[in-house]
Formats: C-alpha cells, sequence, structure tokens
C-alpha cells in the first residue's frame, strides 16, 4: 500500500487527451512540491499504459518492467522539464519512453553507449555536448593513386591496368597474356596488398 | 527551404524510434533545417502518443509490483536535466570557410575524426558512431567531383552549406537525398565556397569507371 495513497485510474477507458490537463497539472505539482499524491494520479494511468507498449516491444516482463520504470523515474526526477505549451503529458511521456527503449535494445546489441537517444531527442536536456575539431591532415588524391599505380612492377601494373581500367575478367587477362589463372590472382593479390601499404605509409 | 525531402513513411519511422541510429541522426539534423519536416515528425509523435496510450489495458501484473515500483520511484531526489556547456564548437571549419552545423551533428562533432583527402577536391571526415553503417561528413571543394559511382547499400546525405548537382538534380542547402543501387551517379560542386554534406552509407561506395574503378578495393579504407 503506497502510504495510504490509492493507485487508481489504471484500468479506466479515459483518453490520454480526455485527461491532459489533469495530468499536466499533477506533474507541475510534482516538479513544484514533489507531491506523491500527483504522481500516484500519473503513475496509475501511465504505467500500466506503458507496460502494454513495453511489452510489445520488449517482448518480454523483466525488460518491459524495467522499461516502464525508467520512465516513470525520469517523470518524477525531471517532471519541471514537461512544458505543457510543447506537447500533452502523454506526448511528452511517450518520447521519454522511446529513447529509452532505443537505448535499451542498443545496449542489448553491445553497442557503445557514447552515442544515445538524446543526440537526435533531446527529450531530457536543455543543452547540447560539447565538440571539438581536428585539423586537416592526409592527403590522398587520384593523382596520387596514380603515381603509386606507375610504382607497380610491370606485371603486376599490366595486370590490374587490364582488370580494373579496361575492365576485363581475370581469365580473359589470363588468356590474352598466356599465363595461368592463378599467377593473373597472385599478381592481382600482391598488387592491391601494394596499394594497401602505400596508402597506409600516406595516412 | 529544403526540396527534397526524406519520405513520409522514413518520419514516422523516426518518431517511432524505429529506424537505426546513423538514420535517426540525419534525420534528426535534417529536421533542425527543415521546419516542414520538423512539424510532420511532431504531429507523428502526438499521434502515436494518442494511440499508444489509447487503450483499455488489460492483464496486469501484480499490483504489488507497481506499488513497490512506486515505493522505490518517489525515493528518488529530483534531477535537474543533463545540461552540457555550450559547445566549443557549432560549425566546421575548413579551407579558412565557416561552415555552421545543425544542432544536431554539433552533438556528434567530438565523434568525428580527422580530414582527409580523396580524389579531386573532395575532403572526408569520419564519425565514429559504433554502427555497421558509416557516417561522414564530406567536403566538395569549387568544381570538385566525385567519380562517377553506385551504392551497394542505400545512402543518405544532407546538404549543411553550398550546392551540389549529379545527372538528376540540383541541390541545396537542407536537402536530404536518398541514393540506392538503382542509382549511377557522379556529384560535383560549382559553388563558389564548395558544398559540405553529412552522408550516411551502409556500405562502401562502388566506382564505377575509369580510373577511378581502382579505388573500388580501396572504398573501405577511404570511408571508414
Amino acid at each position: 500500500m503506497l502510504v495510504g495513497i490509492p493507485l487508481e485510474q489504471s484500468n479506466s477507458a479515459v483518453k490520454p487527451k480526455e485527461c491532459a490537463t489533469e495530468m499536466s497539472d499533477y506533474i507541475v505539482k510534482v516538479a513544484e512540491t514533489r507531491c506523491k499524491r500527483s504522481f500516484a494520479r500519473v503513475f496509475g494511468y501511465f504505467a500500466p499504459r506503458l507496460r502494454s507498449y513495453a511489452l510489445k516491444q520488449m517482448g518480454n516482463e523483466a525488460l518491459a518492467m524495467e522499461l516502464v520504470q525508467d520512465t516513470m523515474s525520469n517523470v518524477w526526477q525531471k517532471a519541471h522539464l514537461f512544458n505543457a505549451s510543447k506537447g500533452s503529458p502523454s506526448t511528452w511521456i511517450f518520447t521519454i519512453a522511446r529513447n529509452i527503449r532505443f537505448d535499451m535494445l542498443r545496449k542489448l546489441q553491445n553497442r557503445k553507449e557514447d552515442v544515445c537517444s538524446d543526440d537526435f531527442w533531446p527529450v531530457l536536456c536543455e543543452q547540447t555536448a560539447d565538440a571539438n575539431e581536428k585539423p586537416l591532415d592526409e592527403q590522398i588524391t587520384l593523382e596520387q593513386i596514380g603515381f603509386m599505380f606507375e610504382d607497380l612492377p610491370v606485371k603486376q601494373k599490366a595486370v590490374i591496368e587490364a582488370i580494373y581500367i579496361d575492365g576485363k575478367s581475370q581469365q580473359e587477362v589470363a588468356d590474352e597474356l598466356s599465363i595461368p589463372l592463378g599467377t593473373v590472382k597472385s599478381r592481382t593479390r600482391l598488387a592491391l596488398q601494394r596499394l594497401k601499404g602505400m596508402l597506409h605509409d600516406h595516412g | 527551404m529544403a526540396r527534397f525531402h526524406p519520405e513520409p513513411e522514413h518520419l514516422l519511422q523516426f518518431a517511432q524510434g524505429s529506424l537505426a541510429l546513423s538514420e535517426s541522426l540525419i534525420i534528426a539534423a535534417h529536421c533542425d533545417m527543415c521546419t516542414r519536416c520538423q512539424q510532420i515528425v511532431h504531429q507523428h509523435t502526438s499521434i502515436l502518443s494518442a494511440e499508444i496510450f489509447d487503450f483499455p489495458v488489460t492483464g496486469e501484473p501484480d499490483p504489488a509490483r507497481f506499488d513497490s515500483m512506486f515505493e522505490h520511484i518517489t525515493q528518488l531526489p529530483p534531477l535537474k536535466g543533463k545540461i552540457a556547456p555550450t559547445p566549443a564548437q557549432t560549425s566546421i571549419e575548413l579551407d579558412g570557410k565557416r561552415f555552421p552545423l545543425p544542432l544536431t551533428l554539433q552533438r556528434i562533432l567530438c565523434k568525428t575524426g580527422s580530414w582527409s583527402g580523396l580524389v579531386g577536391k573532395l575532403w572526408q571526415a569520419p564519425v565514429d558512431l559504433d554502427t555497421t553503417g558509416l557516417a561522414t561528413f564530406i567536403y566538395m571543394g569549387r568544381g570538385g567531383t566525385v567519380p562517377e559511382h553506385t551504392h551497394r547499400g542505400t545512402e543518405y546525405t544532407l546538404v549543411l552549406d553550398g550546392e551540389f548537382c549529379d545527372e538528376l538534380n540540383r541541390y541545396r542547402t537542407g536537402d536530404f537525398i536518398s541514393m540506392s543501387h538503382e542509382h549511377i551517379h557522379s556529384p560535383h560542386s560549382d559553388s563558389l565556397d564548395g558544398c559540405l554534406v553529412f552522408s550516411v552509407l551502409d556500405q562502401p561506395l562502388h566506382f564505377t569507371s575509369g580510373l577511378a574503378r581502382l579505388l573500388n578495393p580501396f572504398s573501405h579504407l577511404f570511408f571508414r
């Protein structure tokens, strides 16, 4: 039992639009006075609805409840960031849940978390992250690729030229030069390795 | 005013949160520059939220679980929103010129690597998003061209400053361009200050003509 506050409304058929003003007022009260009674009304209405959304999205009860808990914690802790002129309570709470869901799914894929939903849906932050810029360096131009190409041994160059510039197949090159296909393949591989090495030296 | 926008379906998926990170970023950046798409996303978001919360709830868990969750949450202290400092850099400086960035891309400048020259007056800086796709800033100097190429996967490009054209169209600041394997093109820029774009690519480009074909085996080096 919640310090004598009944969690009501959870099963009510009241549409989000019909209680938007009421819910707005409760969220404002939470922001101003940490009013548990007001939060109980918001929680009672949204938590079960969030759980249904989360179950569909996450497909499992534990993750769904984690999503509900994180979302409602944000509503409680960051109520002061709610701005009724920007959207309804249901829209605000949906965007919080959507962001948490997005980051949870990325976490489940073992992604780094240094880029997150806040970067493109800044629902719960007011400012931007700091930035830095790196100097211009490294320069590889098509002409330089040309020079690197010129540096290749003659036999390798002939194979590369035929394949990448004339667009011939390795078999055609083998026939034309009267050499085994295997030789064409190994010359191509060696030439590409060499070019790759030159590019790396450059970078 | 942008003339090219993401597909309506794409904007809906963005609002739902069902796009990949890199796609979400580039659409958010386009919305920073395009009030039309910003409004569409806003509408989608409010319709989605009404739909999602608008149903009689069935199959509730043990009410005690919600009770204890409520207890736990209301013990938590209020938190200030993340108030990060104003970004040190809100623009990219290239070639002595300053290119202002949309807010979304300012936030990822710190993930941006160093600039390197590609072919013909073309520069790029990769953005490390830790995703399978690649994200890069690309700068075409005046008269710069990208050798003719096609795309193995899908490439989204947002024009941040200046303009460029290809065989199909002329693209201006704010335009959002989607290119797939059906498109073969060779973009070039003739605007005075060149053209800065942000590009998201799920696989390397495939060059289709001349000496540039030689770049194909290395395109993963360039566009990484």
